[in-house]
């Protein structure tokens, strides 16, 4: 074997090393998990919650540099990721391998040992669905990628809910099915505007496999399971009316612009308003209506 | 068995400085690091052992 790395060129910096977590996508992670670690029923020592919500983002952390790992190939012709430490030739491939799966071990056991032992155990899982499942098998062979793709990323709101109580009730499911059909409808208002370069990279994504016009009224149709599950947690009486004044108002705004996009017939990039305006609103949507779940159970209990 | 890298065994004084800054970097962040854990896991410790108390 060859120590490429004992060249100044690809001795990583902390700085890559930070950026192989990819960051950005991590405060989603951290902010869902917190507010399924704060809307669940019970209590828990905010030292415990704190290690936790850390671990949660070590393993999300982990699954991105896995992710990158692999996908070194595709982030060097895509622009949007063509600077990351591995395609810009800032790291070598081994570190970051060894970097995803040391920080995978670390904040399973971190979850195991101090907080309990099913959040770790759906911790790992996550980690090897995105690793594994999404990254490596699915997503360069199928345009279903983004649909499961999405449930890795619907994962931090169940561990941080099973965190407190040590248990998977209707609730915390709800929580996955929210991220998880909100996932294709946000993806593909991206993908459907940025489609060149993932046509580009060679990765099946639905606009460039199916052709825009089926991938709008799949966002349409997503967008109608995304409201009925949005609204379920009120339906159920699981939560209070906060909560179900917020979902039902921002549910029909999502399901309102994601009907113009469905409706759109636009096929030059940078006319497609309807796609941009519900991908900005996609990303408020979902602070704004995991925010007031957390509001809506502290003002109710 | 590991082994150097011939194109990279040898390398000028800037690049030498420059590895060693980014080392020295390195070094400091996971002293800080390790220092962190080991206040998280004597916090935690501290919460396992009274709750088991109480």
């Amino acid at each position: 074997m060859t120590i490429a790395s004992t060249s100044p060129h690809k001795l990583a910096s902390a700085r890559d090393l930070f950026a192989l977590t990819k960051p950005r996508v991590m405060s989603l992670v951290i902010f869902t998990a917190i507010c399924g670690l704060l809307a669940a029923p019970g209590s828990i020592h905010p030292v415990i919650g704190f290690t936790a919500i850390l671990a949660i983002s070590l393993g999300a952390g982990a699954s991105a540099a896995l992710n990158q790992w692999y996908e070194y190939d595709i982030d060097a012709v895509m622009k949007r990721t063509a600077n990351r430490p591995l395609p810009a030739g800032r790291m070598d491939r081994e570190t970051a391998l060894h970097f995803g799966i040391g920080l995978s071990v670390f904040s399973v056991l971190l979850m195991g040992v101090a907080v309990n032992w099913l959040s770790a155990a759906i911790l790992a899982f996550s980690i090897f669905f995105y690793a594994v499942i999404y990254t490596i098998w699915l997503k360069r062979s199928t345009p279903q990628n983004i649909v499961i793709g999405g449930a890795a990323g619907a994962f931090p709101p169940v561990i941080g809910w099973a965190a407190v109580t040590g248990d998977i009730t209707l609730m915390p499911i709800l929580l996955f099915a929210i991220i998880f059909f909100w996932t294709p409808p946000h993806f593909w208002a991206l993908a459907l505007f940025v489609n060149s370069d993932y046509s580009k990279a060679g990765v099946p994504m639905m606009p460039v496999v199916a052709g825009r016009q089926s991938t709008r009224k799949q966002v349409a149709g997503y967008s109608l399971v995304l409201a009925a599950c949005a609204i379920a947690p009120f339906a159920i009486g699981a939560t209070g009316a906060v909560y179900g004044a917020t979902a039902i108002a921002l549910s029909v705004a999502f399901t309102f612009l994601s009907f113009r996009v469905g409706v759109s017939k636009t096929e030059n990039p940078s006319a497609m308003k309807a796609e941009k305006d519900l991908f900005k609103f996609s990303i408020f949507y979902l602070f704004a209506l995991f925010g007031a779940l957390v509001a809506d159970r502290m003002i109710f209990t | 068995m590991s082994e150097i890298d011939p194109k990279n065994a040898a390398m000028s004084p800037e690049e030498q400085k420059a590895y060693q800054a980014k080392q020295k970097q390195r070094a400091a962040i996971m002293a800080g690091l390790l220092f962190f854990l080991v206040v998280l896991f004597y916090l935690i410790t501290f919460v396992k052992i009274n709750s088991s108390i109480s």
